[in-house]
């Protein structure tokens, strides 16, 4: 003997299958928002970093160039996993009008230094004295990185360690005429 | 004579000290309220559940740290939360705003208790009138069982008179 009537159990029925649609979309759906930048598609915010050998780099210095900015820290296990893909990468591209920086984030200043001589890293690495790039850019984790095309529009952002066929992808991507649409990992 | 004179010098440049500090404590503290109350409106992007003013971990700290900057440059508090939301995405608010999906957030849980309380209602209706129902159902049963027995008696009666 059942005491709800059709009309009651067909409306309970609804209500579930919205709830369970609801926890559905947001368990599994609209992934890509979640895991695009804001930023991609602006003007990169300025910085300047304290580069480790004691001289300064700001952004508005590499205007008319492709750049690769790199946010990583010495604690990081994905960061060394990446640290010879971007050397060789470095390597490849230093004279192609493309500028790799890296950025040391939550990290003691003794250890960023050490990783630099074991891993290598030719190109300028630093910290931001105010400690606010990491900030400025939206940064969750390391590592973490930024293409920025030679307008000064952030092309892309990818999440996680990196390979010399990543970097080619996005650096061809972000040194590429204005008009391709940008997008993220 | 001399010793009440100092008391009053003593007591008028306590006054004057504390009039003069009093501005920079209260502001000092509402600064820090108002720090607090954004960091609240805020979760930690690296964090499960924790809201900036929660967490502990270093980006938290740096959000403080950045809140704090900006509201003493004068920045309002719908400005600072805006330039975390140009980071981060709107994902950083601990209350979505009601708009696009969204708004189901916002409306299914009264959604929730009015449908619930009419399905307990209608669910305590009827089984109280099922209830009634069946007790009048039954009490007719036996109305009518009591009155074929009395039929029955009469019956009876009227035989063994005649």
């Amino acid at each position: 003997m059942s005491i709800l009537n059709t009309g009651t159990k067909l409306g309970v029925l609804v209500i579930i299958f919205l709830v369970l649609a609801l926890l559905g979309y947001a368990l599994f759906g609209d992934r890509e928002t979640v895991k695009t930048s804001p930023l991609v598609g602006k003007d990169a915010p300025e910085f300047t970093l304290k580069l480790f050998d004691g001289k300064r780099v700001s952004l508005s210095e590499m205007k008319g160039k492709t750049v690769l900015l790199n946010f990583w820290a010495s604690w990081c296990m994905p960061c060394r996993l990446e640290a010879p893909a971007l050397e060789q990468s470095w390597l490849k591209y230093k004279d192609k009008n493309v500028v790799f920086i890296g950025v040391n984030v939550w990290d003691e200043n003794s250890s960023a230094s050490s990783y630099i001589e074991k891993f290598g890293g030719g190109y300028p690495q630093g910290i931001d004295p105010e400690e606010e790039i990491q900030v400025d850019y939206g940064i969750g984790g390391v590592p973490e990185t930024y293409f920025i095309g030679p307008s000064g529009i952030i092309t892309d952002k990818y999440n996680g360690p990196l390979t010399e066929e990543i970097i080619d992808y996005y650096v061809n991507r972000a040194a590429a005429p204005e008009g391709e649409s940008p997008s993220t990992n | 004579m001399q010793t009440i004179e100092n008391r009053n010098i003593a007591a008028a440049i306590l006054t004057l000290l504390f009039l003069i500090f009093l501005p920079g404590i209260s502001t000092a503290e509402s600064l820090d309220d108002r720090v607090n109350e954004v960091a609240h409106l805020l979760m930690c992007p690296v964090c499960q559940g924790q809201s900036v003013a929660e967490s502990n971990s270093n980006l938290a700290q740096d959000m403080r740290q950045i809140i704090r900057k900006q509201l003493e440059e004068g920045k309002s508090k719908e400005e600072v939360i805006a330039y975390f939301v140009n980071r981060y995405g709107e994902t950083i608010l601990a209350s979505p705003p009601p708009r696009g999906v969204n708004w189901l957030l916002w409306v299914l849980p009264g959604l929730a208790i009015v449908f619930g309380g009419l399905g307990i209602g209608i669910y305590l209706y009827k089984s109280q009138s099922g209830r009634s129902s069946g007790d009048s159902g039954k009490r007719a049963e036996k109305t009518a069982a009591d009155s074929d027995y009395m039929l029955k008696i009469d019956e009876e009666l009227k035989k063994r008179e005649s």
